[in-house]
């Protein structure tokens, strides 16, 4: 069964952010909500995970459903290791060992191994976002959401952290929804990509893409002729 | 810009041989004992007064006094921060306190407590209130300069408070409990010594330097002083050596 939001209506400010809005999620997939800055993308997903309270909704499927987040920002703790910081959202009735054993196998996945007992201030940008990437599979949930982790960071390291995270998901299967403004980021992340317009936000493309994340390459003629499609549905 | 080891312990040992030239130019000026004394007298009056047999009670009864007044305001400045820290309402009720305690001036302190309490007690009680304000502030600061990110992060990975409390607010303020602690200790010990001049208690630095200053020693005030800033030292190096140890990730 999937996951669906129905008649979602949410204003700020005066501002009319959806106004029956819907959207189903197929699960054990990568969702990728795309659209312009300020289309509402962040709220959708705080929507999604509880945090903000919509003015309407109907929610299907997300029942008992527990999310993981991954910021823009790693948000680590400064003064605990990775390993630390990683056992610090795992399930409290694991004893130390199970924790211990659960952590060092997210850090291996995500290529960290030897940098288990530093602290964020020793890593780079990219390494830290990795944590935060091993940090959500390694706590107890059922979707993991993401709020452009990406951002910043260049199209080499953008390539290398979808290939680790395709790693991770490859081995633990959730489903994931992930909020991005950057077409190429969808393209190389997304197995769908649904684009959102400008306020108040309407499904203005839904594309599904079968091809493998670690196999994408965005030379490829099929990958430049979508990559026209979004930004002419992103422009519209 | 950044100084090498070597040139900063070579700077820290000229400010110190500059300040006993001064020294030195000004006793040899005044050429009295009793206004000025040589410095290398009053180093051998520092030997002398550390090798007498009373010298341990006096300054270990000093320090005590500090100790237990740091505890007490540590506690009280730490569990007080912590409450304004997390509640507006309480910092707002807290905070015209902790500015009255910090303005009045410490001899008026002394002289109420001289009514109310014992010689013995008197220099722990400004301690406290001298040491307090400090602790709390810098709890308080602590506390405000959490970074949200963090609290939202662990509250969407639906962290229990007890562990917010013991794994993201503790760890983050400690930093500025040390910092409260070092200034605070500083500004204790001088207020210790001086409690101990007016309220004179049977053993204390202040009171060995109040009974040199009758007989016009003025070399044994300057000896007790110098022990004093020794004392306040190694209290600084070993809260130096907590915070190396406890903050590790920074």
């Amino acid at each position: 069964m999937g996951l669906e939001i129905k008649n979602l209506n949410k204003s700020y400010d005066g501002i009319n952010l959806f106004r029956d809005f819907n959207l189903s999620f197929p699960e054990e997939t990568i969702t990728c909500i795309l659209g312009p800055s300020g289309c509402g993308k962040t709220t959708l997903l705080n929507i999604i995970g509880k945090i903000t309270v919509p003015d309407s909704c109907e929610f299907q499927g997300f029942d008992n459903k527990l999310f993981s987040y991954i910021f823009q920002e790693a948000r680590l703790l400064p003064w605990k290791s990775v390993q630390g910081n990683i056992e610090f959202v795992m399930r409290s009735d694991l004893s130390a060992s199970e924790r211990h054993e659960q952590a060092s196998r997210f850090i291996k996945i995500v290529n960290l191994e030897g940098f288990a007992g530093y602290y964020p201030s020793r890593l780079s940008g990219g390494m830290r976002q990795r944590v935060s990437i091993a940090r959500a599979f390694a706590c107890h949930s059922d979707i993991i959401l993401m709020d452009e982790p990406l951002k910043g960071l260049d199209l080499a390291l953008k390539q290398n952290m979808i290939r680790w995270f395709s790693e991770i998901w490859k081995a633990d299967r959730r489903t994931v929804i992930f909020v991005t403004h950057d077409v190429d980021e969808a393209l190389l992340f997304g197995k769908e990509i649904v684009v959102l317009s400008k306020l108040p936000a309407q499904i203005v493309a839904h594309e599904k893409i079968e091809i493998p994340a670690e196999n994408r390459q965005l030379e490829d003629p099929f990958f430049k002729k979508l990559k026209q499609k979004l930004v002419k549905a992103l422009d519209a | 810009m950044k100084i090498s080891f070597a040139k900063k312990h070579f700077i820290g040992i000229a400010s110190v041989v500059t300040m006993l030239l001064i020294w030195k130019i000004m006793a040899i000026y005044f050429d009295s004992s009793i206004i000025v004394p040589h410095p290398e007298d009053t180093l051998i009056t520092v030997i002398k007064l550390m090798s007498n047999a009373g010298f341990l009670k006096i300054a270990s009864a000093t320090i005590i006094r500090g100790l237990v007044g740091f505890i007490i305001s540590a506690i009280l400045g730490i569990a007080i921060g912590i409450l304004a820290g997390i509640n507006t309402e309480f910092n707002t009720f807290i905070s015209p306190i902790l500015v009255t305690i910090r303005s009045i001036p410490v001899i008026a302190l002394i002289l109420l407590a001289l009514i109310w309490f014992n010689s013995g007690t008197v220099p722990i009680f400004i301690a406290m209130l001298t040491m307090f304000p400090f602790i709390c502030t810098n709890v308080v600061e602590g506390i405000r300069s959490v970074d949200q990110d963090l609290i939202e992060m662990a509250r969407f990975y639906r962290i229990s408070k007890q562990k917010i409390i013991f794994e993201v607010y503790i760890p983050a303020i400690i930093p500025f409990i040390i910092s409260g602690t070092s200034s605070a200790m500083g500004i204790g010990w001088r207020a210790i010594i001086i409690g101990e001049v007016l309220s004179q208690p049977r053993y204390g630095i202040g009171t060995s330097m109040q009974s040199a200053q009758i007989f016009l020693n003025v070399e044994a005030v300057i000896a007790w002083t110098l022990i004093a800033v020794m004392i306040s030292s190694v209290f600084e190096k070993i809260i130096r050596w907590c915070e190396v140890k406890m903050v590790t990730w920074k």
